[in-house]
């Protein structure tokens, strides 16, 4: 567990404002087949209170990473190296990879201090069990409180995330819910034992735009309340724009360039990026109606490319350089930073114009 | 739209490829043990709209609201419980599609085309490329053997895959690629219309981007018509000439794509527009977004008079007893809704 990226890494960086510190994060699986590198070398950090979103396209290592944190990688899926520091609510600081994932201790901070909501929330609910057993079982694991005291937190947290009729929905089965009632279940079960860190995987999109305009909207307010800091993962980058402070952009197991979400979006650097804003369909480009559209395929996980993993697709692509030179973080300023050659050589951004513009 | 399409498609004149008159789709539901008949989802209760040559007419709305069982009617997966879909086939008469059995239904199947959401499950896992592609032309008896591979070949070249991929299984493809495999088969028979059920919903933005330019480019191509069902807001500005609203099983409102988006006329479409994310994290505190209350109601038993006004901002009492009718309020523009005309409603821009 070498720094490879000296440049980053001074001692100062872990204040107590830092809830969450990934560093060179690096999980695989290993098949049969051979090794996939799903996140490989990925490094972001959290704040108290703050929304980091992480975003990439399918395959990149967005979800790897987030329940690498959890540690509830699926087999063969290993933590090969990296550090995940997490301030524990006592003031301690631990290192979750180094932690047995089947152990007391990270199911100690499993729904108590980090919790998860997931994307399908009709096969991450129980159908056997009620809504209220689901949340109850969660405060009872977690808090020194009765059956009936748990209940009584159970019916308030539903009442939090805006379920109508609680103390009767308490007693419904997932299946008996909409998509969108389901959801706010499922946050009322993270949420229940009040944790510092949620992770949002994807949680909106399976949801319609109307009923993820108020789940976004209803994790921002129960955020603005409680304080706790928000990881969203998510590959649709207006909701990015929505909700994120921070962002970290992932291509094939790496974070390409992360930064606050306003560098991000109109001062992007890193081709990849860049390229993605211009995938999107927007409302003001009504002059050119064709999309811009990244080259080639992602490549497939055995066969990483060498040097930059996006240089095959990469319009500014240098020979010689980014198909052997493995591209360093390089900061751009205090938050932005980039793994792109053609920024760390001397400093000398190229003049691209704005991505929005 | 761009100034060439306000000549070409939506130019009223032309007679319209496909009519939908009062189309009801109604799914019984039962119950107990003689499996009785206590009710019906009305999915599609009396949606009308034309769709026009060389034209993309969107299908937007929330889950539920119909939009896919119309296109199901259209392509005739299901036999619709009443109304008419009037077809007008090439040099002959228009023909209702709503009324023909399986076998008359034939030559038209060859020409109304659909295209699936899910890549993965819409491609059979143990056919080959040649074979998921060439069906088509198999079983119409158009081309056999090596003029088969030919075609399929074309085809491929056609969607942007490579021919020599045409022995390859679906396993062997990305999401993107398989989506265009899932084009080609619809392109065999040289459709004019192409039902596209949420087909870039399942992609990835970038992925998304090449499949919606793929799509634009073959309309160009082929004077393609397209239905294109699909809840994304901002994909349907991108590529439809004209989008129609659905809301629990009905049109609420239907315009041309510049109309709908800057000046929306049903309180559900201005809903709509609000709620969709808007890419720059500059207009995030900009607009107000209108937060729809409730759930969206029940098909099997919906509410009285407007089917939206337990959910809408500006609802009056009206609203509760009376059913809006569909009203053409401009040329080409229609409107369910009692207070059309006194509403000020936001449009995207403004909001943004």
């Amino acid at each position: 567990m070498q720094p490879t990226h000296t440049r980053l890494d001074d001692p100062a960086k872990t204040d107590s404002q830092t809830l969450l510190d990934v560093k060179d994060l690096k999980t695989h699986f290993f098949t049969d087949e051979g090794v996939v590198k799903a996140v490989d070398g990925v490094n972001l950090s959290l704040k108290r209170g703050e929304t980091l979103c992480v975003v990439g396209e399918s395959g990149c290592g967005k979800s790897v990473t987030a329940r690498s944190i959890l540690r509830i990688v699926p087999n063969p899926g290993q933590i090969v190296s990296g550090e995940i520091n997490f301030q524990q609510r006592d003031g301690e600081a631990i290192d979750l990879a180094r932690m047995n994932p089947k152990g007391r201790e990270i199911r100690k901070i499993r729904g108590g201090e980090i919790s998860m909501i997931f994307q399908e929330p009709m096969s991450s609910l129980s159908p056997v069990h009620t809504i209220g057993s689901q949340i109850m079982e969660a405060i009872l694991l977690h808090l020194p409180v009765s059956r009936q005291e748990a209940r009584k937190r159970a019916v308030s947290m539903l009442d939090l995330v805006g379920i109508p009729r609680p103390s009767e929905q308490l007693d419904a089965y997932s299946f008996e819910l909409s998509g969108g009632m389901r959801q706010r279940a499922m946050i009322a079960i993270a949420l229940a034992c009040e944790p510092q860190l949620l992770i949002a995987d994807e949680p909106t999109t399976a949801l319609d735009v109307t009923t993820q305009a108020n789940i976004l909207d209803l994790i921002r307010d129960l955020q603005q309340d409680s304080g706790m800091a928000v990881l969203f993962i998510t590959h649709d980058l207006g909701v990015v724009a929505e909700i994120a402070d921070e962002v970290v952009v992932m291509y094939l197991g790496r974070d390409v360039e992360s930064g606050d979400v306003d560098a991000i979006f109109h001062d992007a650097k890193h081709p990849y990026t860049r390229a993605l804003l211009q995938s999107i369909p927007r409302y003001d480009s009504r002059e050119n109606r064709r999309l811009y559209s990244i080259k080639g395929t992602v490549p497939h996980p055995f066969a990483r490319p060498h040097g930059c993993p996006f240089h095959p697709r990469c319009d500014d692509f240098i020979a010689e350089r980014c198909n052997s030179i493995d591209p360093p973080r390089h900061k751009l300023s205090q938050s932005h930073s980039v793994r792109c050659l053609l920024y760390s050589a001397a400093d000398e951004a190229p003049p691209k114009e704005d991505a929005l513009s | 739209m761009n100034s060439e399409s306000e000549v070409m498609p939506g130019d009223s004149s032309i007679e319209p490829l496909l009519e939908v008159r009062n189309l009801h789709m109604q799914f019984p539901i039962r119950r107990g043990a003689f499996r009785r008949t206590v009710g019906f989802v009305k999915a599609v209760n009396d949606v009308s709209f034309h769709i026009r040559q060389g034209e993309t007419l969107s299908l937007v709305g929330e889950s539920g609201c119909g939009k896919t069982t119309t296109g199901r009617c259209i392509v005739r997966v299901y036999e619709p419980t009443s109304g008419q879909i009037l077809y007008k086939a090439e040099e002959q008469e228009r023909i209702d599609l709503a009324e023909l059995d399986n076998r008359d239904l034939r030559p038209f199947r060859r020409e109304i085309r659909m295209i699936f959401q899910d890549p993965f499950s819409s491609l059979n896992p143990r056919l080959s490329i040649l074979q998921i592609v060439g069906e088509s032309l198999k079983v119409n008896r158009v081309a056999s053997g090596s003029e088969l591979e030919d075609r399929v070949a074309s085809l491929l070249r056609r969607v942007g895959l490579r021919p020599e991929y045409i022995r390859r299984y679906p396993h062997a493809f990305s999401g993107g690629e398989r989506q265009r495999i899932g084009i080609a088969r619809a392109l065999a028979l040289n459709p004019r219309l192409i039902v596209a059920d949420e087909a870039v919903s399942a992609l990835d933005v970038s992925v998304q981007a090449q499949i919606l330019n793929l799509l634009q480019d073959l309309q160009e191509e082929l004077n393609l018509t397209y239905l294109f069902i699909a809840h994304d807001l901002s994909v349907v500005e991108h590529i439809s000439h004209r989008v129609a609203v659905m809301y629990v099983g009905k049109i609420v409102e239907l315009a041309t794509t510049e109309d709908l988006f800057t000046n929306p006329l049903h309180p559900y479409t201005e809903a709509l527009l609000s709620a969709v994310p808007k890419p720059d994290p500059r207009l995030r505190h900009k607009g107000v977004r209108i937060r729809l209350e409730g759930e969206v109601a029940d098909p099997s038993n919906p509410p009285s008079g407007c089917y939206f006004h337990p959910r809408c901002p500006y609802a009056e009492d009206r609203c509760l007893h009376e059913e809006p009718a569909v009203r053409e309020i401009e040329n080409d523009r229609w409107v369910a809704c009692h207070f059309a005309e006194e509403l000020d409603l936001r449009g995207f821009e403004a909001i943004g």
